[in-house]
């Protein structure tokens, strides 16, 4: 075995070859296989990981919301008891906002950023791998409660206490739901670190920052946002997990806790994070209508500045979600204008994305049709939510349908059509296939119909009186007819998501194949071949204006002659570098798992033994996770170099023979 | 990550900066004192809280560009930095004040 | 990567591979602090929100705490922000039996400081009843401070771990079994922290509570035989590992380490600036 991998000459040798280590610090070198997707440090395959998870949970909440729909299409229902509906309706928002949404998400930045900035991975490879694992963790820990005695979580996305604490959800339920989402913060967080600092320090020469794709502005906005807004869900949850463990007063009133002061630190959280949710979106959207109109993204400047505008007045708006908690004519007033403000960096990107349309060649594929689909309804739930920014108003619609057909129609009508769109945009680049055009509008105009049978009559619902969260609602409200229609909707939607999905199962297999750059686009990451080869670019690229690959396009001479020197400048420094592959971002990753099942799971031990099994259970995980880190440290961040000839084929490393490193 | 261009620090800046960091340390040491004589003093309670709140901030402010070097690194070091640190005490100004108002007593 | 470049050669400001010349671990370092920024702004904004209205029955927090011992811990926090300090700076010039001494003078103090903490708990605990569960004032206080001290630790292990590292042979080949002895070098350092603050804190309550005498410190030391020579034996054992073998691999190429390390501990130290005036301080107007 040893043999044939010193012959291979796809994988590249170690500098200190003759250094003998012990086992614990070899470096994987799988190139196929299992063992290569549990030591992977390529972006391009963690992001498609976290696509496959993420389109995989987004299937389990859209059952989880078709259950819901279910048990609302008549009256007095009893297809979920109270206690399964509010398992349900409580997973749903926390499987599609943390499991679907988020990851579909990170799906992109991490295949897409670097490729758009002329990077060949990103800051820090096993930072990376080891965010995924710990999303795994999470999305472990959040459903096991379908599988256990105590059901799955039930409090709410939420939370609020004093219903989460210990006196009224004495069961593992919610603790499943604290730690789940823990450790969801805690590889956001990472993943987002390694964003930032790869967008910063890792663009190609030539790329300033206002020559950035939008897309790529985007990522750095939300990953700052990422970074900035979880701590606070960290410490609330520290403190709700206290409370629970070990009977402290953050939020026991008999003892001096408010309970509002969660629902304080919650939104200071959740209030960003919806602005997570959409800003990915928004910039593949602004990716896909310049290509799609055929011509340069209008207001360049201004999009990109009304993005970090949204990013940082997001934090100071939190408070919109408590209108009816009694804060007080000042603090309303504050949050109602500060609500109001940040409509404007909103609805200006509306108009520059209009503007790209104005006078443009338009294009009308299926990326380009979820994209106007993603104008026309964020716009629609812009509207509604400016009716909240109005705090008389939102006393009547808070907690009832209204706010439910809003946050929908930017969440589905926003953040996932501008997913649903970038997965059919660069679809090619990462398969080398593109979805029949019949289908993929057909699956367009299905969700599209479904989506709005459903959630347009929710408005009515909502000021009818219908309040949320309520397993089931009596005969004589006035609301049979708008749930029976919005169930069928569902439905409807479902039937559309199912056709996108067969659609794309059936490409990746047998779809038409594609040549570089089908759509004619005008970002870097097109320049790529399909599969993109492991290195990425045979030769880091100089950008010259924004939309660098355009401009390539329209500079062939100019750029060939480039190319050619900065080939030989990299081979005279040895080569392109890549990284080693490592085992030690999953294994700390079960680490954390362990420890969180021991925190959530497992009962605490009320006997005389020295080290209960919960104690036992977080310490084993504790030490698997340290050990996980300190070899990770020791193993070092050394790698390998390859040499790309011309044409893409590998030449064999001779150890710098030829060249010094 | 490593460069072989000649660092602008000679020999002598080098020595300075052991200096510098153990000077910062003496008064950093001299501020803690005075932060702790201060509490004791007869003045108004809205003084003394404004003195101590100074005291820690200039502490804040020379541990992070003495110590741990931002004043002779890229300004964007900086920047990053104060993002966070502007955030986190903005949210904190802004929930103090909100559950300091009236409306935010705990009934009797 | 590591260099093996002449002393003083490298420019530690500036990484020419990177976009901004800012190396990359610098800057991950600096945003991982302003996202700790925001944690530790909504914990202490948690205890200062809960002062604002205290409940009545709510333990006067100025008959609990001990000005005295806080200023003592704060300044030792300073003390060994400063050898961190220096510690950067001496790796930084390539001078690794300073970087060494540094570390452990860091390691030093910051242990002291946890001691102080461990000490203080106990004291509210045991003597002035205020527990985490009791109070609200016992419950945001200790949960702040216990995290700022698990903080701490969490640094005190990096720092020990660092030390360590700096042991690495260079040539792997001869030094076979580095490894374990890198293990068997941390654990007794470990060890020697553990045995040496639990033998400190037992001597002093030992002192508090039957008073200062020779006559206390042998009768504790009599029943703490055991741990006296595990304490011996550990720092014999890390005196042995800590003489120079041989060229390890770490040098100045490695600054970039230390220093990352070094403003996680004086960021450390910042958040305890804070806490020292919010919460401590605050009391006694």
């Amino acid at each position: 075995m040893a043999d044939a991998l010193a012959k291979s000459d796809f994988i590249g040798k170690e500098e200190h070859a003759t250094a003998i280590k012990p086992f614990v610090l070899w470096r994987p070198t799988a190139k196929t296989g299992l063992m290569s997707w549990l030591t992977t440090v390529d972006h391009k395959r963690i992001g498609f990981l976290y696509g496959i998870s993420a389109l995989f949970f987004f299937l389990v909440g859209g059952v989880e919301a078709l259950m819901i729909r279910l048990q609302l299409m008549v009256p007095n229902n009893n297809f979920l008891s109270a206690q399964q509906y509010n398992e349900m309706f409580t997973m749903h928002a926390t499987t599609m906002i943390f499991l679907a949404i988020m990851p579909l998400s990170a799906a992109f930045f991490n295949f897409i950023m670097p490729l758009q900035i002329g990077a060949r991975d990103v800051a820090f490879p096993r930072l990376n791998a080891f965010s995924f694992w710990v999303f795994l963790a999470g999305a472990i820990i959040l459903n096991l409660g379908w599988f256990m005695h105590d059901g799955a979580p039930n409090g709410g996305w939420f939370g609020y206490t004093p219903l989460t604490t210990r006196t009224f959800s004495p069961n593992h339920a919610i603790d499943l739901w604290v730690m789940g989402l823990q450790l969801l913060g805690v590889a956001s967080i990472a993943a987002s670190l390694n964003f930032v600092i790869t967008i910063i320090n890792l663009r190609a020469p030539g790329m300033t920052m206002m020559r950035l794709p939008v897309f790529t502005w985007m990522t750095l906005v939300t990953a700052f946002l990422i970074v900035l807004a979880f701590p606070a869900i960290t410490i609330a949850l520290v403190e709700l997990m206290m409370d629970r463990l070990f009977g402290t007063n953050f939020f026991e009133v008999s003892n001096g806790g408010m309970p509002i002061l969660w629902t304080h630190l919650f939104w200071v959280f959740g209030h960003p994070e919806v602005y997570i949710l959409i800003l990915p979106a928004m910039g593949i959207i602004s990716e896909i209508l310049p290509t799609f109109s055929r011509k340069p993204l209008f207001g360049y400047p201004i999009v990109v500045f009304s993005g970090a505008c949204i990013g940082f007045l997001g934090f100071g708006v939190w408070s919109h979600h408590m209108f009816t908690t009694g804060l007080g004519t000042v603090a309303t007033a504050a949050f109602a204008l500060t609500t109001m403000a940040i409509a404007v960096p909103t609805g200006v990107k509306i108009f520059n994305w209009i503007g790209t349309l104005w006078g443009g060649h338009l294009q009308m594929r299926t990326p380009m049709m979820f994209a106007l689909g993603f104008i026309w309804l964020f716009m629609f739930g812009g509207f509604s939510g400016i009716m909240h920014a109005a705090a008389p108003a939102d006393a009547q619609q808070h907690n009832s349908y209204f706010v439910v057909a809003h946050f929908h129609y930017v969440l589905i009508g926003g953040s996932l059509f501008g997913l649903l769109a970038g997965i059919h945009y660069w679809f090619p680049l990462m398969f080398g296939r593109k979805v029949s055009e019949f289908w993929g509008k057909l699956s367009f105009w299905i969700i599209f119909v479904g989506f709005n049978v459903t959630f347009f009559p929710m408005h009515f619902l909502g000021l009818n009186g219908m309040p949320r969260r309520t397993f089931t609602y009596d005969y004589n409200m006035g609301w049979n007819g708008g749930n029976y229609l919005a169930t069928i909707g569902a439905f409807i939607l479902g039937v559309g998501v199912m056709i996108y999905f067969v659609v794309m199962i059936y490409t990746y297999f047998k779809g038409e194949k594609v040549a570089l750059d089908p759509w004619d686009a005008r970002t870097l990451e097109w320049s790529l071949p399909n599969p993109v080869p492991e290195y990425n670019f045979r030769v880091i690229p100089t950008v010259h204006a924004r939309d660098g690959w355009w401009y390539e396009k329209h500079h062939k001479e100019e750029v060939a002659q480039e190319q050619k020197e900065h080939a030989q400048a990299e081979e005279a420094h040895g080569g392109i570098h890549m990284p080693f592959q490592s085992i030690y971002p999953l294994f700390a990753g079960i680490g954390i798992l362990i420890g969180a099942i021991g925190i959530a799971v497992i009962d605490a031990d009320p006997g005389p033994n020295l080290v209960g099994k919960k104690l036992a259970t977080c310490l084993v995980g504790f030490v698997v996770f340290l050990s996980s880190v300190y070899l990770w440290s020791l193993e070092g961040n050394e790698g390998y170099h390859l040499h790309i000839d011309a044409d893409g084929h590998e030449i064999p490393d001779d150890h710098g023979a030829s060249a010094k490193h | 990550m490593s460069s072989s261009a000649a660092p602008a620090h000679g020999h002598d800046l080098e020595e300075s900066k052991f200096q510098l960091f153990v000077q910062v340390a003496m008064l950093l040491a001299v501020i803690t004192g005075l932060e702790i004589v201060t509490v004791y003093l007869p003045f108004a309670a809205w003084i003394l809280v404004a003195a101590l709140v100074i005291a820690s901030a200039v502490k804040f402010m020379f541990v992070i560009f003495v110590f741990m070097h931002l004043k002779w690194d890229k300004p964007f070091c900086t920047i990053l930095f104060f993002i966070g640190l502007i955030l986190g005490g903005g949210t904190m100004f802004a929930l103090l004040k909100i559950f300091s108002m009236q409306a935010s007593l705990p009934l009797q | 990567m590591s260099s093996t470049a002449a002393a003083g050669t490298i420019d530690h400001h500036h990484d020419p591979s990177t976009s901004t010349g800012i190396p990359n671990k610098k800057l991950l370092m600096w945003l991982f602090l302003a996202s700790d920024c925001m944690f530790f702004g909504c914990l202490i904004s948690t205890h200062l929100i809960y002062r604002l209205h205290p409940p009545p029955g709510t333990p006067s927090a100025k008959s609990v705490f001990s000005i005295e011992l806080t200023s003592f811990s704060t300044f030792i926090l300073l003390m060994s922000s400063l050898m961190m300090a220096l510690a950067v700076n001496a790796i930084q010039k390539g001078n690794l039996k300073s970087l060494r001494v540094s570390l452990l003078t860091t390691i030093f103090f910051g242990c002291i400081f946890l001691g102080c903490q461990v000490f203080e708990f106990n004291n509210f605990v045991f003597e002035k009843h205020l527990t985490i569960t009791n109070s609200i004032l016992g419950t945001t206080f200790f949960t702040l401070t216990g995290t700022h001290g698990t903080h701490v630790a969490v640094g005190v292990l990096w720092l020990i771990l660092m030390y360590v590292r700096s042991f690495q042979p260079q040539d792997l080949d001869k030094r076979r079994g580095w490894f374990l002895v890198n293990l068997v070098h941390v654990l007794a350092l470990v060890v020697a922290i553990l045995l040496g603050m639990n033998l400190v804190l037992g001597t002093t309550r030992a002192l508090e509570a039957t008073g200062l005498s020779a006559a206390t410190l042998a009768h504790f030391a009599s029943g703490a035989i055991l741990r006296i020579l595990g304490l011996l034996v550990a720092l014999a054992v890390l005196i042995r590992l800590g003489r120079p073998a041989g060229p390890v691999a770490f040098n100045e190429g490695n600054a970039m380490d230390v220093e990352m390390m070094g403003l996680y501990w004086h960021f450390v130290d910042i958040v305890w600036i804070v806490i020292f005036t919010a919460v401590y301080l605050l009391e006694y107007i």
